[in-house]
């Protein structure tokens, strides 16, 4: 039987980032182990600097690792063409204030190597996915946190991802902007993508997730399937009485912190 | 990534610097100053304004570099007395021109080349441009584009390529701009004036090359718009002073001689690093200024003794800031986000 291809490989990986003086600092990530199959939703979660946007960041070469290696595709994330098979989403994206909202999709689009006629085609339909529909002629500096939320989400999936990168989507997002989120992270798996997902909203990790990796000060502490978290945690509570997702993490954060 | 995706991504950052300098103003400000500088050319009027030399006769003052053919066309030495009328500001202002109308047409377009363009608008356009790869890698703006297919090196520069063209451009405007409105005022159309653009894209390149290493290294638009003065004042004050102790043997003969190892590195230096003086040495060749101003001793001294290579010169500043750009690029490419 082929194993399931990688979308996204950590072996040992782990990043230091200097103290600004030249002198080493602190591991933002260490000893990361991680391995993303094709088609999964895949929840990273952990308390605030856990690591899990160090860890997006390494995933995306936007920061090299100091220890291990990163994989995307199967390559090293070095090679940056397996970027043109990943979608991005930040978490307080900030983008030219004076494009418009399809200008802004035909320059992103470009750079994500897609060609010009599949852009034309494609911004449209994306725009109203996104519901920006209306509002594509006014410059992207009059946009709400919202708006702008959503033309990330936009940006994002130009280039029809397999791999959909999202930290912290319905950040600054109101409820119909949180559907539209659960919405495209179901479009996405339906066909055949894989979604990386950071997110401190556990209803959305719980209703979308299939797996989940959890960090805590940047070490992994679990790996598995959500069912699973509850045992993992080490909960005080008997095994038969149903524990919330957000009491077997606080179990978790705690048992695990140093 | 195939070559046609390359020059796309390129196009496109190219595009969206001139979508930044409409944004910060820049364009328009720049746009601006030429087109003040076209209304000024405008505004400029000659009377009297016919050649002071009949075709068989000496020009008053021969040029230095006037061949033997020349001067032995001239039958007779003496001038005529010039009454001719120069006026400005639609004739605002009117000064006695004791030249004729090519040559005071001569003197305004050396004044724009090597005056207004070549160090005013040099050291203008590199403060205005300071902001603009520091804006570009700020890190919420340039995250998303990070996670893009786009080689690193490549992203940073096709925006120095954009910025380059941003102000050749703006260039464009002002030297065919002048250059048309003198003509059509005076009916003098002397192409050489056009060679400032050339040097002017030239130069700018260079030193913004120093600009786009310090935005790598520090991503502050103060940090670049001083790195990148700095820069041009050390290289500038180099290359004076190579040619000075070149010349200084032959200008003044009783200054005890510089050492050999003074010498030495001062000729590494010049040769290692950009060579503003020697650009505008040949901007001021290429536009015969010679005719106007005296030369600085200094310069007159080195083409005398065969030291100065303009190719050499050009082709050395260009390579140094193809290092520049290098080492930007590698910057960059080492920095996390």
């Amino acid at each position: 039987m082929v194993p399931p291809t990688a979308v996204a490989e950590f072996r040992g990986a782990g990043k230091l980032y200097s103290n600004g003086r030249g002198q080493a600092g602190t591991w933002a990530v260490r000893d990361v182990d991680l391995r993303i199959e094709a088609g999964q939703v895949y929840g990273l979660l952990g308390p605030n600097r856990a690591g899990k946007t160090t860890l997006v960041k390494l995933l995306l070469s936007l920061c090299r690792p100091s220890a291990g290696a990163v994989f995307r595709f199967d390559r090293p994330a070095e090679v940056s063409r397996t970027l043109a098979r990943v979608g991005y989403v930040h978490e307080a994206p900030t983008f030219p204030r004076d494009l418009t909202a399809s200008g802004l999709l035909k320059y992103y689009g470009a750079l994500s190597l897609v060609p010009g006629a599949v852009l034309r085609r494609r911004i449209p339909a994306l725009l109203d996915r996104v519901g920006l529909v209306d509002r594509t002629r006014e410059p992207i500096g009059g946009y709400s946190k919202g708006m702008t939320q959503r033309l990330g989400l936009a940006q994002a999936l130009i280039n029809e991802p397999d791999l959909l990168v999202l930290d912290e989507p319905t950040e600054g997002l109101d409820l119909a902007g949180r559907q539209l989120v659960r919405e495209l992270v179901v479009e996405q798996r339906e066909r055949g993508g894989t979604v990386l997902l950071i997110s401190h909203a556990l209803g959305e990790v719980e209703a979308l997730c299939d797996r989940v990796a959890v960090l805590v000060e940047g070490r992994k502490v679990y790996d598995g399937p959500l069912s699973d978290l509850s045992a993992a945690s080490g909960g005080t509570e008997p095994p038969e009485a149903p524990r919330s997702l957000e009491h077997a993490l606080g179990d978790l954060y705690r048992s695990k912190a140093r | 990534m195939s070559g046609g995706d390359r020059l796309r991504v390129v196009a496109w950052l190219v595009r969206d610097t001139f979508r930044q300098s409409l944004e910060s103003r820049v364009f328009w400000l720049m746009l601006g100053i030429s087109a003040l500088a076209i209304l000024t050319c405008l505004s400029v009027g000659v009377q009297g304004a016919a050649s002071l030399h009949r075709p068989d006769e000496r020009p008053d003052f021969l040029p230095r570099t006037a061949t033997g053919t020349d001067r032995a066309k001239a039958p007779r030495d003496g001038v005529d007395i010039a009454s001719g009328t120069l006026t400005l500001a639609f004739g605002a202002f009117q000064v006695p021109l004791h030249r004729d109308a090519r040559d005071a047409v001569h003197f305004i377009q050396l004044v724009l080349a090597a005056g207004a363009a070549d160090t005013a608008g040099l050291l203008l356009a590199l403060v205005w441009t300071a902001g603009f790869l520091p804006a570009f890698l700020a890190p919420g703006a340039v995250t998303v584009l990070l996670a893009k297919p786009v080689p690193r090196g490549l992203l940073l520069l096709g925006k120095v390529l954009g910025v380059v063209l941003f102000v050749a451009f703006q260039g464009a405007l002002f030297f065919l701009g002048t250059w048309g409105a003198l003509g059509l005022r005076t009916g003098v159309w002397d192409p050489s004036y056009l060679w400032g653009l050339p040097l002017l894209i030239v130069q700018f390149a260079v030193f913004y090359g120093a600009s786009a290493l310090i935005a790598a290294n520090r991503r502050r638009t103060v940090a670049c718009l001083l790195g990148a003065l700095l820069v041009w004042f050390l290289c500038w004050g180099m290359n004076y002073g190579r040619h000075a102790v070149v010349a200084l043997p032959e200008l003044n003969r009783e200054v005890a001689p510089v050492s050999p190892w003074l010498r030495g590195a001062v000729e590494l230096g010049y040769w290692v690093l950009p060579k503003p003086a020697d650009l505008s040495l040949i901007l001021q060749h290429a536009i015969d200024a010679d005719r106007q101003f005296a030369a600085v001793p200094e310069f007159e001294t080195v083409v005398r003794l065969r030291r100065f290579h303009p190719v050499l010169s050009v082709a050395s500043s260009l390579a140094a800031a193809c290092l520049l750009l290098l080492a930007a690029a590698r910057r960059f490419e080492a920095t996390d986000y």
